[in-house]
């Protein structure tokens, strides 16, 4: 994906940011509900209250059965009803219209049987009436003895306690002996026709109260059933928040388990994302800081960093430029500086020669002068040394003279080949071997197991390193340790050569002198002090140098760095 | 000879002292030779030398300074040079810091007698 750095970051940052808006946006919806049905909640309650009122009233109706507390019944009925038509549209749809529908019925058939219970209590009073007049009658023949002498006062006085009990309790019991106490009538009198209309309106009074007794329990059925409707939609309004509820709470830990762990991963998913480029370039540029200017930064990335790798290339561009022509005038300079010293150098050595020279010629000449004008003199012994002198002292100009010719050779081209350094170095140790071992000199080697190659010429090196180490076990004298090590820079681009001691050190006074011809420590007519200056002038042929550090009485170690051959650099660096 | 004069040869190669030494003896001169320019200093802090002969480029101690120790304790005494390069300039500067005169390497022995004995002749002037 194209992106750019900062669309990422709003992307890494929004993504968290809209599962948390999300789960708030269904969270709040769902608390919004739950207050809806809250109000349906108390609906329902408010329901259920006025149906318990309207109980209360058909208790106190069916205790007193007058007409006062009739109408305080119908009121609550018609109050409930209206309450019941208030309510609106869209509330009857949410709580379900079967409920309602179910509830209006259930009122109209109560209010129903209220008006027929009402009806069937004027019609009751009446036959309590109509009850009690005839056995009053009934109670009066009987007193004046109209009636046969067998049917007692006392009889009838139990008779009409018995009618009052049945009136009192309405119940089987009350009947039965009210019944029985007629039977017993019709078996004193068979055929007591004044006794008639009293059964008979006892009779009808047990129809009238059997009829009453089956409209209350309608009445109290359909009064349940009121009572359970609402008790039924207050439940399931209840259950209907507690399933919101439910589902709120789900919801809202889904959003912070998704928030815990979606989020910390889009973070380090974006971070990562944002620093790959980044950590891409910088890369490459710690690569390019370590040398290699061939290398360049990738223009993969279409975001912020692309502008920084072009930047960063064009300056890359420059600086080889800069660096090429650098390196190619340094070089000039350096072809030009060779050329100067050598022209110098010149005139330094002749006269340096011409010092060196005259010595043994002066010695000579003062011995053989010695000799011609004391012919006669001198003793046999002192004429044998005399003429031994003239022969080392010719001996030492010889010495001299060669060691000039040599020098001059190493102003003359020589052949450059690729050369694999480490089997040179190998191969001048080979040569110094026997004399390491003669002279009691311990030899320590740190030399890599990598083939590394210069551009030299392979007897002039093996001059400059059998050079150095004869120098070092000249310096040790019977016993040491010498120490040849290999190593390369971190650019690969140069091979560091060291070769340490452990002899008698050089004075700092003289380690400046040490690579100039004709300078040397040691006794006169021992060495020309022309072996560290050819050293020297080979190293600089091969675009090298030589160094040397040295502390009296510990040691000295040189250090010689010679680049690497060309094509080694180019494909150690691929 | 109760004034046999007193010469000091200094040169590092130790033949010329050798043999100067033997040559100068034969003609009646009190020598002695070093082949350490320090040392010679030294001993001319200690004793008389009427003439001193010194090489020039020495590898411890040069001529130069062997001429000046020698100037300071005993100015009288005749310095002679010895140099083995063929350059007059420090031939130049040794006479302008007081030396009697100088010798080129290789000498004849004739030439360093003929500088002794103007040495000699000027260092007699001055006593007499």
């Amino acid at each position: 994906m194209n992106l750019k750095i900062w669309h990422k970051m709003i992307i890494g940052i929004s993504v968290p940011s809209l599962i948390a808006l999300i789960g708030g946006l269904f969270s709040y919806g769902y608390v919004r509900d739950v207050k809806d049905r809250q109000g349906f909640v108390m609906l329902a309650d408010d329901l259920k209250e006025s149906v318990l009122e309207v109980r209360r009233n058909e208790k106190n109706f069916l205790l007193h059965k007058d007409i006062e507390y009739f109408k305080y019944f119908q009121n609550s009925t018609s109050s409930l009803k209206n309450s019941l038509s208030n309510i609106s549209a869209k509330t009857v749809e949410e709580i379900g219209e079967n409920n309602f529908s179910q509830f209006r019925e259930a009122i109209q058939i109560y209010s129903g049987i209220i008006n027929d219970l009402y009806m069937q209590y004027q019609q009751e009073k009446d036959i309590i009436e109509k009850v009690r007049e005839e056995g009053r009658k009934l109670e009066t023949l009987v007193a004046v003895k109209k009636i046969s002498r067998e049917l007692s006062t006392s009889f009838i006085l139990n008779l009409r306690r018995l009618e009052k009990n049945y009136m009192l309790f309405r119940d089987k019991p009350s009947f039965n002996a009210l019944d029985s106490a007629l039977t017993q009538i019709k078996n004193i009198i068979p055929f007591c026709f004044e006794c008639v209309p009293y059964t008979e309106s006892i009779y009808d009074l047990s129809e009238v109260y059997g009829k009453s007794d089956s409209l209350i329990n309608d009445l109290q059925v359909k009064g349940e059933g009121l009572e359970s409707i609402t008790y039924k939609i207050a439940e399931s309004e209840r259950q209907k928040i507690s399933a919101f509820l439910n589902h709120t709470q789900k919801l809202l830990v889904l959003a912070l388990v998704l928030l815990c762990t979606l989020g910390p991963f889009l973070v380090y998913k974006t971070a990562t994302y944002i620093a790959a480029p980044i950590k891409r370039l910088a890369d490459i540029t710690r690569k390019i800081s370590e040398g290699d200017l061939n290398l360049r930064a990738p223009l993969k990335e279409h975001d912020e960093t692309y502008s920084l790798a072009l930047s960063f290339n064009t300056m890359l561009d420059h600086l080889q430029l800069t660096h090429e022509s650098l390196e190619k005038s340094l070089e000039l300079l350096h072809e030009k500086q060779i050329e100067a010293e050598k022209r110098a150098s010149l005139g330094f050595l002749i006269s340096g020669v011409t010092h060196e020279l005259n010595n043994p010629l002066n010695n000579i000449s003062l011995t053989a002068e010695t000799m011609k004008e004391d012919l006669n003199g001198l003793s046999r012994k002192e004429m044998e040394e005399c003429i031994q002198d003239i022969l080392t002292q010719t001996e030492r100009a010889k010495h001299i003279v060669s060691d000039v010719l040599e020098f001059v050779g190493t102003h003359k081209a020589t052949v450059m080949e690729k050369l694999d350094i480490v089997a040179l170095i190998e191969g001048s140790i080979n040569l110094v071997a026997n004399q390491l071992r003669v002279n009691n000199i311990t030899l320590k080697t740190d030399i890599p197991n990598i083939v590394f190659f210069v551009n030299g010429n392979k007897n002039k090196l093996e001059e400059v390193f059998v050079n150095i180490i004869v120098n070092a076990f000249h310096a040790m004298k019977d016993s040491g340790t010498l120490t040849i090590g290999i190593r390369t820079d971190r650019a690969n681009k140069n091979v560091f050569i060291d070769i340490s001691d452990t002899g008698c050190g050089i004075p700092e006074t003289e380690l400046k002198n040490i690579f100039e011809p004709f300078f040397t420590t040691k006794p006169v007519g021992e060495g020309t002090g022309l072996g560290l200056s050819v050293t020297h002038s080979i190293i600089a042929k091969h675009k090298g140098d030589i160094r040397v550090q040295s502390r009296v009485g510990e040691g000295t170690t040189f250090t010689i760095r010679l680049p690497l051959y060309e094509e080694e650099v180019k494909s150690s660096n691929v | 000879m109760p004034d046999m004069l007193r010469i000091m040869i200094i040169d590092d190669e130790p033949i010329v002292g050798k043999r100067l030494k033997r040559l100068l003896e034969k003609a009646d001169y009190i020598v002695e030779t070093f082949t350490d320019g320090l040392m010679a200093i030294k001993e001319l802090e200690k004793e008389y030398f009427d003439i001193v002969i010194t090489d020039l480029k020495m590898e411890h101690c040069d001529g130069m300074k062997v001429l000046e120790a020698a100037r300071n304790e005993n100015p009288d005494a005749k310095v002679i040079i010895i140099t083995g390069f063929g350059k007059m300039e420090t031939a130049t500067e040794a006479l302008n810091k007081g030396a009697f005169d100088f010798i080129i390497k290789p000498f004849k022995i004739e030439e360093i007698k003929q500088v002794i004995l103007k040495a000699e002749t000027e260092l007699r002037k001055i006593k007499n």
